[in-house]
């Protein structure tokens, strides 16, 4: 069936008619395992006469003449010329090329090998998805290339991750341009893993040929297509598994809780709570009642294939996930569809097209924060049962209305958020003469995003009446918002390409490049709906229905670019290399005389390895240094900031009614401009050891001025007013510089043992140079309840840093709080058993002003170790990643007279000399809850992040069953975590620029168990 | 065919070439581009009534302030800037000191920004439509002037980013007579009932001018504008004090200018002036409270013992006014089938709530349902205009007469006997009938200031010093240190 398949796309597209002559029958194999090759090709030299070979590693080739060259090659091998001589059969080996200096890169409008890049960048290949078995296509860079950070938002499933290329510049948007295929991607949840063939990340100023958008770096991924003269091939893939929680944090049992409450009480002179504390028992352990164990299910079949003009695959993918919270109250499902097919349609004219479709749906619970899920469970009193008449679940009796029974939580969490969305590549080229290429590529993406909210009637309240902030006692509401976003890249460029006495390569691009995208929002609240399902709830039959964008458009942005970019690349022998590339770009973000901006940048690079001193070397195979510097521009902010729109919020009750009226949005600056990034990076590419090590070194110092930031301002330009906002302005600089560092070793000690290791690490320092907003410092984040803001941007610190009280210790004795700079500012004066905060200005006052930096959520350096061997059949691969030098500030005790706490509270103060760092229980007031280093954790782990153990069957063996490939594996995620920090998971931060790193009950990632297939055939 | 391609390739380039391509208009119409119509001027208008609503933190930190309550709520932790001001211990940092000045001045703006464009469009209903805006304008400043003293001054347009570091702070008396510039034009323009429920009148205008007067101690003025009102105006005194608080008793005759909200739509706590609810409401009730009447809060705002008892016995006001919820809890111990009225002891918990404003059942309840209770803030009452006009009278006019009159109107209504007192005994009576009338209201500690009793009054209170709030620091800092700190601070 296949074959007959293959037989008629295949007379779709082959010409005949050549005089016969000689036919060469022969076969190619791996010359390292001696076993054949599916797939090579085998071409006469010079002509389009070529066939590929079977699943033996066979092939005949017709229509030669003595004397004819014939091509074999295959992926990942050095291809090899062979001279027809006459001898009908042929046996050739085909050596592993471990060098990959002939790699092929993706750089921007243009590709180049490996060994003539000038620019610092970096690939991750399809070889290591695969190892890596990625959810989410973020995690295939996690550990894996220096000088990117990956953290995850949150372990539930479908929660993003953020990618930080060299660290965090701005406060505002620090995400990297994403391209896949070349089309501008903001959302890579959408992306099926297993579809990629390649990332490459481009990291320092030659990102530049990007223009806007490229400052925070630029990730290009290539999906998987099919290669010409290749028969059609199927892929399929499926694991399963189950996930689970890594950790519970150990929190009081109900006796120790008991006795706890009933010290605290007393300290304060009221009377016990507990008077029968030997019948508490152990209570309700909240943490286990919410974490359970869940499924994970993914499948995807893939087909590729090409015949001697076009290449063409396609592909399908199921995964399904439930959280280790909520089970399917969390679950993201995600379908994608794909197909991509390129062509000659003339020897000059290439068509390239593909097509993707997702689907996601994604359900969530209430996440990081004051009233999550997990900050409940931890907050919960566990003397506290499950079950109650809540519905049949417990009320939370005296705790603080925000805390809530969780498992009431889940069961009254409704909601879904559905994507679909569409993407599209096509694209011609035309050579029109030999060394003459011109491009059009158009690129565009449609996405639905409709989120769906039910708020049913409920009751978590203490005793029955209108106490938590989640009840909901007479009316419900369910809310529809509705997003539509739409989006297009067209590119068109020419490339001249000249070789003189191939000594002078040279390689000139010239062309333009235009970008829209639109926003339109629509959403609407419904109140009292009749009580049916979720899944048939509709706004129709809601009693009333508001509408959010009265008196507004419902058109958010409409943000465009136009670029024109030209890049020269010129070489002498290959060995002496530079490449200058200028951009202007246009962007609708500025007022109209702050619109257009020049950014250029150059490399230069120096292939030592090439010159005659160095050339019989046997030590270095390859040394290349390399150097860049560059401007690029960054307009990433909200459209329209320049101009005063009338978009803000102005309602007010006129007769009983709400009148909508008309209202100043964000403050707007006319004088925003382009915001510039200035890269150096110096590095050096060496391979030693028959090319079986290779080492990259690279130091950069990115500063970026003129930093967009949404700014404070002065509350009389009316900025706090509802739906108003602070304006943004060039106001910062920012400078990131550090080291990174990688090297691999693979080696084959015998043909049946092979391993690989992979090792990198990145140090980075970020300063916040300058804030120019008058008073020197932006600030965010939030920490407990009602305190001020806990994080900081300001100049000579990191971005984000902590910003709060320093200790030191406790107060041992009372005589020692009395005599002791006085707190009562914090809000009560010291007892013993209570903190010490240090009087940084020694004015013998704890105050505001003694407030001070504290630590901050930036690692100082983080690394990455990949292992992998083969015997026989059998694969394994681990790897690690790890962060050291940041630090979590533990936000997720409520720290009220009612709520649990964690077992280091069983250290607490209880008289002197008893403890010096958890301080007394009490009722009263202290200052022990204001913000201060003794909440802030060494946030640095190592983390085993993947084992997988895999057996692939003997081709004889599979043979039978038409397979050519059938891998079978079991592998762990999250298999275990080092650190010294207590939370649930350090590898979890919220992202934000100011206010990363308060841990209030982060979703951790779970540990994933799989079992799983690989086949092809 | 090659050139063919060349050329589409051209000409592709060149359609999309243009620089236009990135000069986008929104489709939200721009400020600049606004004020075609009445319909325009109406909806702008909306959006300067809007900001009154984030005046319960006025309201609500000005109780506070005084005497007649203490801040309460969870902890001593619990709005840290609340504590601090309820103990006069508050600085230069102080959010909630923030939120007013920065909420009042987006008022101030809102109405800069008809009147910027007040000439543009011409209508019939116009001087009705201007006389709304500045008397808007008069009460926003009038707010900035009571709580800080000399403040950035605008007149006629917006305040943009940027101005901040060339305005400066303009006198108190310039202040002022923007105010009451704005509010005698107001009151020549609107008329003394409008078509709409909530919407200002000559009435509020010429009220709002009074209390003007007396906090400048222009007697005289005071007097004549307020005896106007009570003449010629629509309002009285409501015969039943006991549910002059209850949200169906709203925009009743004695309510001369009302701060409407509404338990229509939802809030959160991101952004508090953004409820259409009288926020302060849910801040001050009783903490996990179950009961009838009333629903549970945050216990703020909490009166002290001496305030509920400088009520008479008799005085009907008393247990209107604030709720001694251990009295209130014995007369409902049938509540509930014998389970009673409960409730938690939240931080400074002294037996009593601000019954004025505190949430009662039977609104909608609608998330987050402690910022989302609909009751009307009564803003100026009839018997406020009384009380200022009997003060005026007493204190400069030497009708003390017709200042008894208006005394006895307010205690009669209270249940009280009439007095016959003269001199300071009856401006001292006419003070303390204030104090009463008025507790729970926001009004007391500014009164305390203008009648120079603070300092004997307000423990902690420092002559020289807290009259005025601090200009909060920031502020002054994002001018570039421009303004002067207020005195002691």
């Amino acid at each position: 069936m296949r074959r007959l398949y293959l037989l008629l796309i295949t007379s779709c597209f082959l010409s005949v008619g050549f005089a016969q002559t000689i036919t060469v029958n022969g076969v190619v194999l791996d010359s390292g395992t001696g076993t054949p090759l599916l797939g090579a090709s085998v071409v006469q030299k010079g002509t389009l006469n070529g066939v590929t070979t079977d699943f033996d590693g066979n092939f005949s080739i017709e229509d030669l003449v003595q004397g004819d060259k014939l091509i074999v090659s295959y992926v990942g091998f050095i291809s090899q010329e062979v001279s027809v001589t006459g001898d009908a059969t042929i046996s050739i080996s085909l050596e592993e090329d471990i060098a990959t200096l002939d790699e092929i890169v993706v750089i921007g409008y243009g590709t180049q090998r490996k060994k003539e890049i000038t620019g610092a960048v970096a690939v991750v290949t399809a070889e290591t998805i695969e190892e890596l078995k990625p959810v989410r296509v973020e995690q295939a860079l996690q550990g894996q290339v220096s000088g990117v950070q990956i953290t995850s938002q949150s372990g539930s499933p479908g929660s993003a991750l953020d990618i930080r290329i060299r660290g965090i510049s701005t406060n505002g948007d620090n995400r990297p341009l994403i391209l896949v295929d070349g089309n501008v991607i903001e959302d890579l949840s959408v992306l099926n893993p297993s579809d990629i063939e390649n990332i490459n990340v481009l990291k320092d100023a030659t990102a530049g040929i990007y223009g806007v958008r490229a400052a925070n770096g630029v990730i290009l991924i290539t999906t998987k297509t099919g290669r010409k003269n290749t028969p059609l091939t199927f892929d399929y893939e499926a694991y399963g598994g189950f996930q689970e929680t890594t950790r519970r944090l150990p929190t009081l049992n109900a006796t120790e809780y008991g006795l706890l409450v009933n010290e605290a009480f007393a300290a304060n002179g009221d009377p016990i709570v507990f008077n029968n504390i030997s019948n508490l028992g152990q209570g309700t352990d909240w943490q286990d009642e919410v974490f359970s164990k869940a499924p994970i299910f993914s499948t995807s079949l893939t087909v590729r294939g090409g015949t001697k003009k076009s290449t063409y695959s396609g592909g399908a993918s199921l995964l399904t996930q439930d959280g280790i919270v909520g089970g399917d109250k969390a679950n993201f499902t995600r379908y994608t569809v794909r197909g991509n097919f390129n062509t000659e349609f003339f020897d000059k004219l290439k068509f390239k097209s593909s097509l993707i479709y997702t689907g996601t749906k994604r359900k969530t619970l209430q996440e990081n924060g004051i009233g999550s899920v997990l900050y409940n469970a931890l907050n919960m009193d566990p003397t506290l049962g499950t079950t109650g008449n809540n519905n049949g679940f417990s009320r939370a009796e005296n705790l603080p209305i925000e805390v809530i029974n969780p498992l009431a939580q889940i069961e009254n969490t409704f909601n879904e958020t559905t994507v679909n969305k569409i993407s599209g590549v096509f694209g011609l080229s035309y050579k029109p003469l030999k060394n003459i290429t011109a491009e059009v590529n158009y690129q565009w993406n449609y996405a639905e995003v409709k989120a769906l909210f039910y708020t049913p009637l409920a009751d978590f309240g203490v005793q029955g009446i209108a106490d938590k902030v989640f009840d909901r006692l007479d009316v419900n509401s369910y809310v529809e918002d509705e997003r539509l976003f739409r989006d297009y890249t067209f590119d068109a460029f020419v490339t001249y390409e000249e070789s003189f006495n191939d000594i002078h390569n040279l390689t000139a691009t010239a062309g333009m490049s235009v970008f829209k995208s639109t926003g339109d929002f629509y959403i609407n609240t419904g109140f009292n709906l009749p009580d049916l399902p979720f899944e048939d709830l509709s706004l129709d039959d809601a009693e009333t229905v508001q509408n959010n964008f009265i008196n507004r458009s419902n058109r958010i942005f409409d943000s465009r670019l136009l670029s024109y970019f030209g890049r020269v690349q010129y070489n002498y022998k290959g060995k002496y290399l530079l490449s200058a590339v200028i951009r202007r770009d246009g962007s609708t973000n500025f007022a109209p005389e702050n619109k257009f901006g020049v950014f250029p940048s150059v490399s230069v690079g120096w292939v030592a390895s090439d010159e005659s001193f160095l050339e019989d070397n046997s030590a270095i195979d390859f040394l290349k240094v390399r150097g860049s510097y560059g401007i690029i521009g960054n307009d990433r902010i909200d459209a329209f900031l320049f101009t005063s729109l009338l978009n803000g919020e102005g309602v007010y009750v006129i007769n009983d009614e709400l009148d909508f009226g008309t209202a100043i949005g964000v403050i707007s600056n006319p004088d925003i401009k382009w915001e510039e990034q200035k890269t150096l990076d110096i590095g050096v590419d060496t391979r030693f050891l028959n090319n079986k090590l290779n080492v990259e070194i690279d130091y950069f110092s990115r500063e970026t001025k003129d930093l967009l930031l949404v700014v404070q301002t002065s509350g009389i330009t009316g900025s706090t007013a509802p739906g108003s906002g602070n304006p943004t302005a060039n106001a910062g600089t920012v400078r990131n510089k550090g080291l990174e560092f990688s090297m691999g070793y693979r080696d084959k000690l015998s043909d049946e043992f092979s391993f690989s290791a992979n090792y990198n690490f990145t140090t980075l320092d970020n300063e916040v140079i300058k804030v120019n907003n008058g008073i020197g410092f932006e600030q965010g984040g939030g920490f407990s309840i009602g305190q001020g803001f806990p994080a900081r941007m300001e100049e000579g610190f990191p971005l984000g840093y902590f910003y709060g009280y320093e200790t030191n210790g406790l107060f041992q004795t009372q005589d020692e709080a009395t005599n002791a700079p006085t707190q009562i500012e914090l809000g009560a004066n010291a007892r013993a058993g209570d903190i010490r905060f240090v009087d940084q200005n020694g004015d013998g006052v704890i105050d505001s002003d003694d407030k001070t930096y504290i630590g901050d959520p930036i690692p100082d350096v983080t690394m990455g170790i990949n292992l992998s061997f083969d015997y026989k059949g059998f694969d394994f691969q681990t790897y690690f990643f790890a962060s050291i030098g940041n630090e979590i500030v533990r936000n997720y005790e409520r720290n009220d007279r009612f709520t649990n706490r964690t077992v280091s509270y069983l250290d607490r103060w209880t008289g002197p000399g008893t403890s010096n760092t958890f301080p007394r229980v009490t009722t009263g007031a202290t200052s022990n809850l204001v913000f201060s280093d003794f909440y802030v954790e060494d946030g640095s782990f190592v983390r085993a992040q993947n084992m997988q153990l895999g057996y692939t069957l003997k081709e004889k063996t599979l043979d039978r069953f038409g397979l050519s490939k059938l891998r079978v594996y079991v592998s762990v995620s999250n298999v275990f975590t080092l650190t010294k920090y207590g939370g649930y998971d350090p590898t979890v931060s919220t992202g934000a620029p100011i206010g990363g790193g308060f841990d209030q009950g982060l979703y951790p990632n779970p540990r994933t168990y799989l079992l799983g297939v690989n086949m092809k055939f | 065919m090659k050139l063919k391609f060349i050329l589409t390739l051209c000409v592709l380039s060149l359609a999309a070439c243009s620089d236009d391509f990135v000069d986008v208009e929104s489709n939200d119409e721009n400020s600049e581009n606004f004020f075609n119509s009445e319909a325009d001027y109406q909806s702008a208008l909306i959006g300067a009534y809007d900001m009154l609503q984030s005046s319960y933190l006025n309201v609500m930190v000005g109780e506070i302030a005084s005497n007649n309550t203490l801040a309460g709520g969870e902890s001593a932790t619990d709005v840290i800037g609340i504590q601090q001001i309820d103990n006069m211990i508050h600085t230069p940092e102080n959010q909630q000191l923030r939120d007013i000045w920065s909420w009042m001045f987006a008022g101030v703006n809102r109405a800069n920004y008809i009147m910027e464009f007040q000439d543009k469009t011409e209508f019939q209903n116009k001087p009705n439509v201007i006389g709304q805006t500045r008397f808007l304008r008069a009460y926003y400043y009038f707010e900035l002037v009571k709580w800080f003293g000399d403040v950035p001054l605008s007149i006629d347009q917006r305040i943009f980013f940027g101005d901040q570091s060339t305005i400066d702070r303009a006198p108190k008396a310039e202040v002022y007579a923007l105010i009451e510039q704005d509010l005698i034009f107001a009151a020549n323009n609107l008329p003394y009932t409008q078509a709409d429920t909530g919407r200002a009148t000559k009435g509020a205008a010429e009220a709002l001018l009074g209390k003007a007067y007396l906090y400048q101690g222009k007697f005289q003025e005071a007097a004549q504008v307020l005896d106007g009102l009570i003449n010629n105006g629509p309002h009285n005194l409501q015969s039943d004090f006991t549910t002059l608080f209850e949200n169906d008793n709203e925009n009743n005759i004695e309510s001369v200018f009302e701060v409407q909200y509404s338990d229509l739509e939802g809030a959160g706590f991101d952004c508090l002036q953004c409820s259409e609810g009288n926020v302060a409401v849910g801040f001050s009730g009783p903490r996990n409270f179950n009961g009838p009447l009333f629903e549970a809060g945050f216990s703020f705002n909490v009166p002290t013992q001496e305030t509920y008892d400088a009520f008479d016995e008799n005085d009907i006001r008393r247990d209107f006014s604030i709720l001694n919820i251990e009295a209130f809890a014995i007369e409902n111990q049938d509540y509930n089938n014998g389970a009673g009225v409960s409730w938690t002891e939240g931080f400074e918990h002294t037996g009593f709530f601000n019954r004025k404003y505190i949430p009662r059942q039977g609104d909608s309840n609608i998330g987050d349902q402690n910022l989302t209770n609909p009751n009307n803030y009564r803003s100026i009452r009839f018997s406020d205009v009384l009380l200022m006009a009997a003060e005026a009278h007493s204190n400069a006019t030497g009708n003390e007469g017709l200042a008894l009159q208006y005394l006895n109107l307010v205690r009669n209504r209270a249940g009280l006997e009439s007095v016959t007192l003269s001199g300071n005994a009856l401006t001292q009576a006419i003070y303390l009938e204030r104090r009463l009338e008025l507790v729970g209201e926001g009004h007391h500690f500014f009164d305390l200031v203008r009648t120079g009793r603070a300092a004997g009054q307000i423990e902690g209170f420092v002559t020289g010093k807290h009259e005025l709030f601090p200009i909060p620091e920031i502020e002054i800092q994002l001018t570039g240190n421009r303004w002067a700190q207020n005195p002691g601070y």
